[in-house]
């Protein structure tokens, strides 16, 4: 007998039912087992919060949202940065350009006057608190160095020549990375670039490919 | 396919089984507004992943979301569904000693909520997905993610629990 009979019999009272019951309590569940229908209303909710969520932006849609905001925070941001740093870059410039001009207006252009780098390198020895790198370039005899304060930093200048002209390099120990720039002010020449945690800026009269020349040297050797 | 496409086939597919997965949600919480809540949670779980879904039969799919649904806030609840099911346990010795003297009689049937509703949740779920939906072996094993070994002995030992709870009742 299945439970399908059973259902039958019991309808009709037949007393053959109960022995059937007795054994088989999937019957009496099938038959007798609350089943909870759902509460009038949910049906309408549950559409009404599939159509939200169907309309609703996915987090996905979110995430990229927020990307794209943060990405335009950050160009900013960095635009700002970009454009103080150009600013202190402009300061610097200026100031290297007055040192040079300084050294030349005045009798102060040598505190150490040698074509030798391994006079000049240890003279800086105890003055400075790092050693600047003094080289020997062909074409651009070293005429020696000087002290010079640039930046907020005691710097070593180095003084170079070629043919009537004198060049300035300067150089001082420097966290950040200075822009490698070349730039004309007041008919001078200025290059700037860093390396190994050094700032240097070289400044002459020099035309400019000749400068250039000179610092393609100096830092390829 | 389209939003628009994707809600209505699933409008068409699952909304049907809400009777189904009410009573499910209601026997496993053993209240009708947890109930409620959790059923509307489950529909938005099911149409998150209706790309899962893949032309079985729907009503076992989302009773499958409707289950897991109502044992993951079962379980937050700190519910009897945190202790780990002993197999063990609820095998004890003696079991049918009182079987046979289970009696169809209306203070029996009167007694079944009571005795349904005291069944360990794990006895209650698949004594719910078998004879109240009527699910095959196959698919309460799909659903629960355990061997069909274990829902027949789970069944059994479900269904003699159930008899004794009425004889009890009835004597």
């Amino acid at each position: 007998m299945n439970c399908e009979t059973a259902r039958l019999l019991m309808e009709n009272n037949d007393p053959g039912l109960e022995q059937h019951m007795r054994s088989c309590p999937s019957c009496v569940l099938q038959t007798h087992a609350r089943y909870y229908e759902a509460p009038a209303g949910l049906e309408q909710k549950i559409r009404q919060s599939l159509r939200r969520e169907n309309s609703a932006p996915s987090p996905w849609r979110w995430l990229a949202i927020a990307a794209s905001l943060l990405l335009a925070a950050s160009i900013a941001w960095n635009m700002a940065l970009l454009r103080s740093r150009m600013d202190t870059h402009q300061v610097l410039a200026a100031s290297v350009l007055s040192a040079h001009v300084r050294s030349l207006a005045g009798t102060h252009l040598l505190d150490v006057i040698s074509s030798d780098q391994h006079t000049v390198k240890p003279w800086f020895n105890g003055k400075l608190d790092f050693s600047p790198a003094v080289k020997d370039l062909e074409g651009f005899p070293l005429l020696g160095g000087r002290l010079e304060y640039l930046d907020s930093h005691p710097a070593a200048a180095l003084v170079y020549g070629r043919q009537k002209h004198i060049i300035n390099l300067f150089i001082w120990p420097s966290a950040a990375t200075t822009a490698e720039v070349s730039e004309t002010r007041n008919g001078y020449h200025l290059q700037s670039w860093s390396s190994g945690g050094m700032t240097f800026w070289a400044v002459s009269d020099l035309n400019e490919t000749e400068l250039r020349q000179f610092v393609r040297l100096y830092r390829r050797n | 396919m389209n939003p628009a496409r994707n809600l209505a086939r699933f409008e068409e597919i699952i909304i049907p089984h809400l009777n189904a997965a009410y009573n499910l949600a209601r026997w496993l919480t053993g209240d009708g507004h947890d109930a409620e809540d959790l059923v509307q949670e489950a529909y938005l779980r099911a149409f998150r992943s209706f790309d899962t879904f893949q032309g079985q039969d729907g009503r076992a799919w989302l009773l499958a979301v409707v289950r897991n649904t109502c044992f993951t806030w079962l379980r937050k609840k700190g519910d009897q569904a945190t202790v780990e099911f002993d197999e063990q346990m609820h095998s004890g010795a003696g079991e049918s000693s009182h079987a046979e003297s289970f009696l169809l009689n209306q203070a029996a049937l009167g007694s079944l909520q009571a005795c349904l509703e005291a069944l360990p949740l794990e006895f209650r779920d698949v004594i719910v997905l078998r004879e109240l939906e009527e699910l095959s072996y196959k698919e309460i094993s799909d659903i629960a993610r355990v061997p069909i070994g274990t829902v027949m002995s789970r069944l059994a030992r479900a269904r003699k629990r159930l008899q004794q709870c009425l004889a009890g009742a009835t004597r």
